[in-house]
């Protein structure tokens, strides 16, 4: 039945060997085995392999300081059941399943929007409280469900805040620029960040107009062009939307070309990632990032930074952590609260949640009758002798801006 | 049509065929719901597998972008039925045709221009490419922001709306694979069938026979376009949200071809074999790993990567045809 293949073309052989070969580069590292044991059994859906295994790794962090910090809080224990959604929904939705068909009586995860979806529905049609760490499309929320929570800001809320906090520093620095210019990578997600900036912008009266906007690719390895274009344009400060190696690329272009803006305004990752701190020293110093964070003035922040430096010295506690902490925190207050891991109870107890002691900044964890935690705040924080400093919002500052930027 | 099947394929063939379709359809009477998941997972792979092997099985041309088929299906229907309320069974009515038209597309540059090889390959990422690019910028469908389809809980299934419980799911990626066979079957049984099959042995000597090779190949690649745009549309029911960053994305094209690789290319069972052997291996193994405690990320990946070198090396012709040899069976050539 089987049908030979002319040899003359690609061989069925060359394909196979190849798609094997990319699987096996395509892996993440190993990562063995997880203490487990205590009454509410907590599903958590990382994706900790595929193209997102770095920041689901980073989010199991998170994962594995908490239970001995919800100890430290008097919190019920939690019985982690970990899950690898392998940056995939159909995973997502898989694990999920089989997550709940072991045995777990709340889900967590999934830090992307589409596997958090998936799991969503699995989590719905079961009468399974789902608790999401990190996942902005709106949409999730808006979708009526009765068991699906989420503490992380929406996209649109991460840009309101974005600009709120920018005039709350301008304010600060008795500066108002006039001129902007924008630099973005032209993936998905600057361009969302670029189509949300557009809508909202008109919104907030900012002082500033945007001049000009440059696109980039985010797999660029020159930005001479683009940093040269937007030098042109004698913009005031520098708005950025980029990844890693795209943000310490422009910042090494800044400097040769010895163009110094008042500022640069992040929107998003980047240029505050330990990768950059490290890589750039003493130049990385001053931009200013507009990103869900935690606020460094509430106690329990404290609790997690010093388990974090203990289980994994050199790495900043950042988004992943915080969040994923507080998913888990969720989890184990409305089991106290509940007293009961039913999950009809359980869910009733997450709606009623409204925990002040939290890490994330704003008055506290509460969800509101969609399921959303509508009170989440971002932040604005600077980079400062290879440390992050929050400047805004003032209920979470702790430090003053550094303004205007300052180049060597 | 059905006396010509009664006909050609072997009796033992037949039973066995009928036996392991009503397995199938008896598994959700006995079988949980991450057992359904699983399965529906397989029959997604081995449909869109199906598909897929008419043009590389059956034809000979390499596609590696056939994520750029059900992205169209998915967004087709999916965005005709948040906007205008249509329901997917009329939403295919789009799809199909508009995966087809851009498949004709592709296909009418690559054969008019001789492309062929690993050139054809590329040029099917390529449109694949395009086209993530540009619905990440197709504000109608939300771009990169997300097509969500409205999700509620649902007291009964809607067939026609396609909102439901995985069981209803499960029946209709049942009955499109076997669909899916039973085309494939009769494809390669007719004269176009015999056609692809010398284009694909050798395209000069077929040409030299007086076969429009231009005509058949355009065929090929657009019933494997409109056929896979049906996962697609399924794909989106299912899920309900489209991301095009993940939908068109290039490994979703090789997830579509692992099966028909594993299970054998151009062979009518390879696809459906292909995908059982892939997903329950990987989730038996897992099982056993959880059993024992351990936990790694990324397994069912290193296990994909060593399971298709053994094939390469063991079984270079898929597993399928070793296992009909060892069965005894055997399908009356073309």
């Amino acid at each position: 039945m089987s049908r030979k293949i002319s040899d003359t073309r690609v061989s069925r052989r060359t394909v196979t060997a190849g798609i094997g070969a990319a699987a096996l580069a395509g892996v993440a590292p190993f990562n063995i085995g997880r203490a487990q044991g205590a009454p509410l059994k907590v599903g958590v859906l990382l994706p900790r392999s595929g193209t997102q295994a770095g920041i689901g790794q980073d989010c199991q962090r998170g994962v594995d300081i908490t239970v001995g910090i919800l100890k430290q809080m008097k919190m019920p224990d939690l019985q982690i059941m970990n899950a690898d959604t392998e940056t995939n929904v159909d995973v997502a939705r898989a694990r999920a399943e089989k997550l709940i068909a072991d045995g777990a009586q709340l889900l967590v995860g999934a830090f992307d929007s589409g596997q958090s979806t998936a799991i969503a529905q699995v989590a719905e049609q079961k009468g399974i409280p789902y608790v999401i760490n990190i996942a902005a499309a709106p949409p999730i929320t808006e979708q009526g469900y009765k068991f699906v929570f989420r503490n992380f800001p929406t996209g649109p809320m991460i840009l309101r805040d974005a600009f709120l906090n920018q005039k709350e520093i301008f304010a600060l620095v008795n500066d108002q620029p006039k001129t902007a210019v924008m630099l973005h990578v032209n993936d998905t997600y600057g361009m969302s960040i670029l189509g949300g900036t557009k809508a909202m912008f008109p919104r907030f009266e900012m002082p500033y107009k945007i001049v000009e906007e440059i696109a980039y690719d985010p797999a660029a390895r020159d930005l001479s062009v683009e940093v040269a274009k937007a030098k042109a344009t004698n913009a005031e400060v520098l708005i950025a939307v980029s990844r890693l190696n795209d943000a310490i690329l422009v910042t090494r272009e800044m400097i040769k070309q010895r163009w110094t803006p008042k500022s640069v305004l992040s929107i998003g990752p980047g240029w505050y990632e330990d990768q950059y701190l490290k890589t750039l020293g003493k130049n990385a110093d001053g931009p200013i990032s507009f990103v869900p964070w935690y606020d460094p003035n509430k106690k329990a922040t404290k609790l997690l930074e010093d388990a974090l430096a203990k289980a994994h010295a050199g790495i900043g506690l950042n988004t992943n952590h915080v969040y994923t902490f507080e998913a888990l925190l969720v989890a184990a207050d409305a089991y106290k609260r509940a007293g009961s891991a039913d999950p009809k109870a359980l869910a009733d107890a997450i709606r009623a949640t409204k925990i002040t002691d939290n890490v994330s900044p704003g008055p506290g964890i509460q969800f509101d009758a969609k399921g959303q935690n509508d009170q989440l705040k971002c932040s604005a924080i600077q980079n400062r002798g290879g440390k992050l400093v929050t400047l805004a919002p003032k209920a979470s500052a702790n430090a003053k801006p550094d303004w205007p930027l300052k180049r060597a | 049509m059905i006396g010509r099947i009664l006909r050609d394929v072997p009796r033992r063939t037949l039973v066995l065929l009928a036996c392991f379709f009503a397995v199938l359809a008896a598994v959700p009477f006995i079988a949980g719901d991450y057992v359904l998941t699983i399965l529906i997972l397989i029959l997604y792979f081995a449909y869109t597998g199906q598909a897929w092997n008419i043009l590389m099985g059956f034809t000979g041309y390499l596609s590696l972008g056939h994520a750029l088929f059900t992205g169209l299906g998915a967004y087709s229907a999916a965005s005709l039925f948040v906007h205008f309320g249509v329901a997917p069974w009329l939403g295919l009515l789009a799809a199909i045709p508009i995966a087809m038209a851009v498949a004709g597309l592709m296909g009418f540059l690559a054969f008019r221009f001789r492309v062929s090889g690993v050139y054809f390959a590329i040029l099917t990422i390529a449109f694949a490419e395009f086209a993530r690019i540009g619905f990440d910028h197709f504000a109608w469908v939300s771009g990169s922001s997300g097509l969500f389809l409205p999700v509620a809980q649902y007291a009964h299934n809607d067939l026609w709306r396609l909102r439901g419980n995985p069981m209803m799911f499960y029946y209709i990626i049942l009955v499109a694979t076997a669909l899916a066979f039973l085309i494939s079957y009769l494809l390669l049984r007719s004269r176009t069938g015999y056609f692809w099959l010398a284009i694909r042995e050798d395209e000069q000597a077929a040409r030299a026979t007086g076969i429009d090779t231009f005509r058949y190949k355009m065929m090929a690649v657009m019933i494997s376009a409109g056929m896979t745009s049906f996962g697609g549309v399924f794909y989106a029911f299912y899920y309900n949200n489209l991301f095009p960053e993940q939908v068109f994305h290039i490994a979703r094209s090789i997830e579509i071809i692992l099966a028909p690789m594993v299970g054998g290319i151009g062979t009518l069972f390879g696809p459906i074999v292909g995908a059982f052997v892939l997903e329950t291996a990987s989730e038996g193994l897992r099982v056993i790993l959880e059993a024992f405690g351990i936990d790694v990320p990324g397994i069912k990946q290193v296990f994909w990567g060593f399971v298709l070198l053994a094939i390469v090396i063991a079984l270079p012709e898929g597993v399928w045809p070793w296992i009909a040899r060892r069965l005894g069976l055997k399908e009356r050539g073309p």
